[in-house]
């Protein structure tokens, strides 16, 4: 079974459902009257609709008809006779996922379904029709437009046009490899796994990230991992001791993190980030498109919170951080980072005991001069 | 005309990179034949008797210089030096190897052209008047609208994989010039009391196996709501359009059996519930849209010259329509020279068409439903400059809506669906006329002939159709009298029994002389046919059979 991924909140919800064994699951022939179908559907949390040919196109009238008239809210599966082709057809008229008859060809569906940045027309996703965008979003870098855009989207469909569309060669993806990195690393995987993915190896990580790293990367079929290390002949100076983490926070992740970064950024327009807004601190305010010295921010999962992250992991059955089951929620380097205690923030464990909250790369520098 | 911005290029784009996936998929296995027709059938590539066919979309028939270069190019280096131009004013390639479409696609695309939903079970390309934006008759431009349609089917998820293809034909003038009644939707653009522009919405034409003329369903449908009540006819079409046989698949046979009132309330039905909705189309939109097909002006407007060097001024007199602005005309470009190809052109034609396109006609070109060209903005100062061009290119034939200016099919010479050649009766047809000196004493007539009942040549809607049979191995032709394309549209009817191939020329020559007997003065051929009736023909068309 392959997901289509539209609307990962009423699939949780169906989901959660399921397990507690309320609910049916019922399958409709593709050439049922909809008024029918919107019957037999009606206190189902499924409906699978059934495709005897590829070639007959009547389930997706019937799919967008039980969404938009029938207002039916569960999980929608087409099952069949269906080629990967259709994968955006599919998505597009409202199925959260597809049982197709030959299920050997994840790959294709996968490719096919991120097939197409854009639409022209209005459909039963949310996607925003290209006659939509024009009127938005004249100026392509407009951060107004751009969020406005933006609004409605899923995550994937951000990434998709971000690295699509919008910075199409000059977009990376920042990653830190840490305990909910696969989450965006795994939909750029499906984007494209060539875009560029930059991880800040400070020297200081658990070796643990070292591990998962590799492991992660070479699971999803990344191919453009970009490692950053810091410049040895200013470590020699500043951090001799290896203990500067201790002395002064701010000024080791300036070495190790900040400035490595500032050296690379210069290829890039824009920089995906995992950022989270249930993260706590600054980021309850994170917008999905910032920008930070005059560079673009995309952060296509600001709006997700942890029970979703864990759906994601969940339902494309993702590796987890080694550490994370050790209670580690937010992963940095080995001496700045600990376990989050009982109800604490996710980012709680990082510089503990200390007022510092972020190490510097998604603040603008005249800040950090400034502090 | 319309200019690409980054959206459509990127369609465009995407769309080449899953073709090119879809052949090596094809070639490695993971799809089989049967799932990769409709695929290769929906971006153009047909497999005819001999090889491959490529159909290029001509959006509402409408080219510019560079595109036919382009055209031109491809003609050259991937086919035999030439290209057929369709009745749906696509253009076709006859003989590209497979593994060189991609990067034929490529091509196109740098000129903002492609092979989208060419052929196929889905909304296929938009057409409408080629001379529109340039006609004097005309109410509206219809060029912006079959622009939205365009965009508005371009894959569209819900209707790609429809019970058969699907044809959209939109006329913005007095005259049909686009075939609104023979199309599975056809959109007439019309002023209502208070002066605003709409569309009367007819649905269920078609010919093929069974011509149908299309019934009006609406005579008023706003501007705005145009996607939504296309939507709407669509739901009910696929829905309940016939699956279980091939021959009955068309809307023409659902608005049949429902009744084009049912069909229509079953349509204002599902309009009523998505009317107000996300399909509605922004005023904004529809402006930006419109921006594009501005109308040239000219400063100091010229006449019409009234003499030149011989032929000229027949060619004018044939070839020459009136334009909505003072100093242009339009001209057609015939492809028919006598004896030749309906619809053919080499690589090098297109190339001078594209010169003058360009130096003389504002960078715009037209195809027609008749399988010809057209300069639709050309300065009357250089119409005799144009003309002595396209002389010199063999291009200046001066029969446009004469008995020579055949449409044909390309017939059982290309395509695998033919039951019977079209092209060399159509040249037999051609020179016989020409020999006999009839062209210009009869005027204005209509010949169109076809391989097969699938009626690519429009033979049904013919003043005088020609039917290609396969009766028992052999060839056979049937003769259709008093079909009609455009407002007056109707059916021809079957003469009588078919006549063998070498026998069709004559029997035409034969009603075309005995028109010229029986009509009364000024009467047009159709007239005198309508007034009559086509019994009067028939003993001129089997008297030597």
């Amino acid at each position: 079974m392959l997901q289509l991924e539209r609307n990962p909140q009423s699939r949780k919800r169906v989901e959660a459902q399921m397990e507690a064994g309320g609910g049916a699951v019922v399958e409709i022939p593709g050439e049922t009257d909809w008024r029918e179908a919107a019957e037999r559907a009606r206190g189902a949390v499924q409906v699978d609709i059934r495709f005897a040919s590829f070639k007959d196109g009547r389930g997706f009238s019937l799919a967008a008809l039980l969404r938009e008239r029938a207002g039916f809210a569960g999980k929608l599966r087409a099952v069949g006779d269906l080629i990967p082709d259709q994968a955006m057809h599919l998505k597009r008229v409202g199925f959260d996922d597809v049982a197709p008859d030959n299920d050997n060809l994840d790959d294709d569906w996968a490719r096919a379904r991120a097939r197409f940045t854009h639409a022209y027309q209005p459909a039963q996703d949310k996607r925003t029709p290209v006659f939509r965008h024009r009127q938005a979003a004249p100026a392509g870098d407009d951060l107004a437009a751009l969020n406005a855009r933006y609004r409605g989207l899923d995550a994937m469909e951000i990434l998709d046009d971000a690295i699509r569309n919008e910075w199409t060669g000059r977009i990376a993806m920042l990653s830190s490899f840490g305990a909910e990195a696969a989450v965006g690393l795994h939909m750029i995987a499906q984007i494209a796994p060539d875009t560029p993915v930059v991880f800040l190896d400070t020297g200081r990580l658990f070796a643990q990230t070292e591990q998962y790293q590799r492991a992660l990367s070479e699971q999803l079929g990344l191919t453009n991992i970009r490692v950053l290390a810091p410049d040895s002949a200013e470590a020699a100076a500043e951090d001799g001791d290896d203990r500067l983490w201790q002395r002064n926070p701010d000024a080791c992740c300036a070495l190790r993190k900040v400035r490595p970064l500032a050296r690379a950024i210069g290829d890039y327009d824009a920089l995906i980030t995992g950022r989270k807004r249930f993260h706590g601190g600054e980021r309850l305010a994170l917008p999905v498109v910032e920008r930070i010295d005059g560079r673009i921010r995309v952060n296509p999962l600001a709006a997700w919170d942890a029970e979703r992250v864990n759906a994601y992991f969940k339902r494309f059955d993702l590796p987890r951080h080694p550490l994370s089951d050790m209670g580690y929620a937010s992963i940095g380097c080995w001496p700045c980072t600990a376990p989050v205690e009982d109800d604490g923030d996710v980012r709680s464990g990082r510089w503990r005991g200390r007022d510092k909250t972020e190490c510097g790369i998604h603040v603008p520098a005249e800040r950090i001069a400034a502090e | 005309m319309y200019k690409y911005d980054a959206y459509d290029h990127a369609l465009v784009r995407e769309r080449i990179e899953e073709f090119r996936d879809q052949v090596a998929r094809r070639l490695d296995g993971r799809l089989t034949e049967d799932q990769f027709k409709p695929l290769r059938l929906m971006n153009g590539v047909y497999l005819q008797l001999h090889a491959y066919m490529l159909r290029v979309a001509i959006p509402y028939g409408t080219l510019n210089g560079p595109q036919l270069r382009t055209l031109a190019h491809i003609a050259r280096r991937y086919d035999r030096g030439y290209g057929h131009f369709t009745t749906r004013t696509n253009i076709q390639f006859n003989w590209p190897a497979l593994v060189d479409v991609p990067d034929i696609l490529d091509h196109l695309a740098k000129v903002e052209m492609h092979a989208i939903q060419t052929s196929g079970n889905c909304i296929r390309n938009v057409t409408a008047d080629p001379f529109a934006g340039a006609a004097a008759d005309e109410i509206e431009d219809s060029r912006p609208w079959a622009e939205i349609i365009r965009q508005w089917s371009t894959f569209h998820p819900e209707f790609t994989f429809l019970p058969r293809k699907f044809k959209i034909a939109v006329n913005g003038a007095r005259d049909d010039r686009a075939g609104i009644r023979v199309h599975d939707i056809g959109l007439q653009i019309v002023k209502n009391e208070a002066g605003e522009t709409g569309f009367e919405v007819w649905v269920g034409g078609g010919q093929g196996r069974t011509p149908r003329l299309a019934q009006k369903i609406r005579d008023f449908l706003e501007p705005r709501d145009l996607l939504s009540y296309l939507t709407a006819i669509l739901r009910v079409y696929n829905q309940h359009g016939r699956r279980d046989n091939l021959y009955k698949a068309r809307i023409k046979i659902l608005v049949e059996a429902l009744g084009a009132e049912e069909f229509g309330r079953q349509t204002e039905e599902e309009w009523a519930q998505i009317r107000e909705g996300e399909l509605e189309l922004p005023a904004a939109e529809i402006a930006r849209i419109r921006a594009f097909f501005d109308r040239p002006s000219v400063s100091k407007a010229q006449p019409v010259p009234v003499s030149g060097k011989p032929g000229f001024a027949g060619w004018l007199r044939r070839n020459r329509r009136a334009h909505q602005v003072e100093g242009l005309s339009s001209v057609v470009i015939s492809l028919k020279p006598v004896g030749g190809t309906p619809g053919d052109i080499t690589d090098d034609q297109l190339d001078i068409v594209a010169d003058l396109a360009e130096r003389y006609g504002f960078d715009e070109a037209r195809a027609t439903p008749d399988q010809n060209l057209v300069l639709p903005h050309v300065r009357n100062e250089d119409l005799e400059t144009v003309w002595d061009a396209l002389v010199a290119a063999g291009l200046a034939t001066a029969n446009a809506g004469l008995a020579t200016d055949i449409v044909s099919c390309p017939g059982l010479d290309y395509c695998s669906l033919a039951n019977a050649r079209s092209i060399p009766i159509a040249q037999a047809i051609s020179n016989l006329v020409e020999a006999e000196g009839l062209a210009e004493p009869v005027g204005d007539v209509t010949i169109k002939i076809d391989g097969c009942i699938n009626a690519c040549g429009h033979h049904h809607v013919a003043h005088i159709g020609v039917l290609g049979v396969d009766k028992r191995g052999e060839e056979f032709y049937q003769i259709t009298l008093g079909g009609a394309f455009g407002n007056d549209a109707s059916i021809g009817g079957i003469v009588g029994k078919g006549l063998a191939g070498e026998d069709v020329p004559g029997a035409i020559v034969r009603v075309l002389k005995t028109y010229l007997e029986i009509r009364d003065e000024n009467e047009r051929f159709i007239d005198t046919l309508r007034r009559v009736g086509a019994d009067a023909f028939k003993e001129s068309i089997y008297v030597a059979a």
